[in-house]
């Protein structure tokens, strides 16, 4: 169970993003702020080669999935800032977004031929409504400023 | 855009949410397949690879809207607008490391991705405690669903 707790760990990580990026949107632009959030990945990057081992003759299909995997999330980002900026209701956009591992979920299944449990396949449905529940502000009390 | 044509064709911001239900989807199923043949580091280092180009371009369209005078931000607190920028993205790539490595220790995307996809549960208690605000009934709800999906996916 040891993926579990590094699972738990960047749930914890990225929840304080949600905080961070706030604080970041509330004083310059979403624009701007993906923007510095694509500095600091390469300064962890460049953190990163002092301790990483990067070895030649990895195989070329790994090389393309994990090329791609920083495409596929940086492009979700956009799309996502761009979903919030093209009209969408905060509230809808974010609640439809966080389908997205239904998505996982079914392309493991099929691609990968991962077999769920149960109550694993319980889980995933309880994970993707708590995720969309947790997205719906609550009405807000008094009109609040937002970036 | 006429009402006629709204009605016709798919809203914009419904267009761009599905492409990222796609993008972000399809990104657990390759980071999986990756899992088998890299670690978390050398991920991280290919990962910023694959960012790059939209930094490119995302740098490009600020530059282009700031030389033509059009407000980029607000002039107030650009500073630390910037400083907690940079920390989410520092936050957000070792998350996105931890996430990698939960994969390389055996995790299935179908188990891990919705697990670490109730990553909101922590923003909002942080919310809560920091920002001071308040939750909605279906927040609190969620909340409790998320600890019940944990201990489902653990199952």
């Amino acid at each position: 169970m040891v993926w579990l707790g590094y699972a738990i760990l960047a749930l914890v990580l990225w929840g304080i993003t949600g905080v961070t990026q706030k604080l970041s949107t509330n004083r310059i632009s979403s624009e701007r702020s993906f923007l510095w959030f694509c500095w600091a990945m390469v300064a962890l990057s460049a953190a990163v080669l002092v301790v990483a081992r990067p070895h030649w003759g990895l195989a070329p299909v790994v090389v393309v999935c994990s090329v791609a995997g920083g495409a596929l999330n940086g492009l979700g980002a956009w799309t996502s800032f761009r979903a919030l900026g093209s009209g969408g209701k905060a509230s809808i956009v974010i609640s439809l977004i966080s389908l997205f591992p239904l998505l996982t979920v079914v392309l493991a299944v099929l691609l990968l031929h991962e077999r769920l449990t149960w109550m694993q396949l319980a889980g995933a449905v309880v994970a993707i409504t708590a995720a969309i529940l947790l997205s719906l502000e609550p009405a807000p009390a008094k009109t609040e400023a937002k970036g | 855009m006429s009402e006629e044509g709204r009605s016709r064709s798919l809203p914009l911001w419904l267009i761009w949410s599905l492409a990222t239900i796609v993008l972000w989807g399809t990104w657990g199923l390759v980071s999986k397949i990756a899992s088998a043949g890299v670690d978390a580091y050398v991920n991280q280092l290919l990962f910023t690879v694959g960012i790059a180009p939209l930094l490119v371009f995302v740098a490009w369209t600020v530059g282009k809207r700031g030389k033509s005078g059009e407000s980029t931000g607000k002039p107030e607190g650009r500073g630390k607008g910037v400083f907690w920028a940079f920390l989410t993205g520092v936050l957000g790539g070792v998350g996105n490391m931890a996430y990698f490595q939960a994969m390389v220790k055996g995790g299935k995307a179908s188990v891990v991705t919705p697990v670490t996809a109730l990553f909101p549960m922590v923003t909002v208690l942080l919310a809560l405690v920091f920002l001071k605000e308040r939750l909605g009934r279906v927040q609190w709800l969620g909340l409790a669903l998320a600890f019940v999906a944990i201990y489902l996916l653990n199952a």
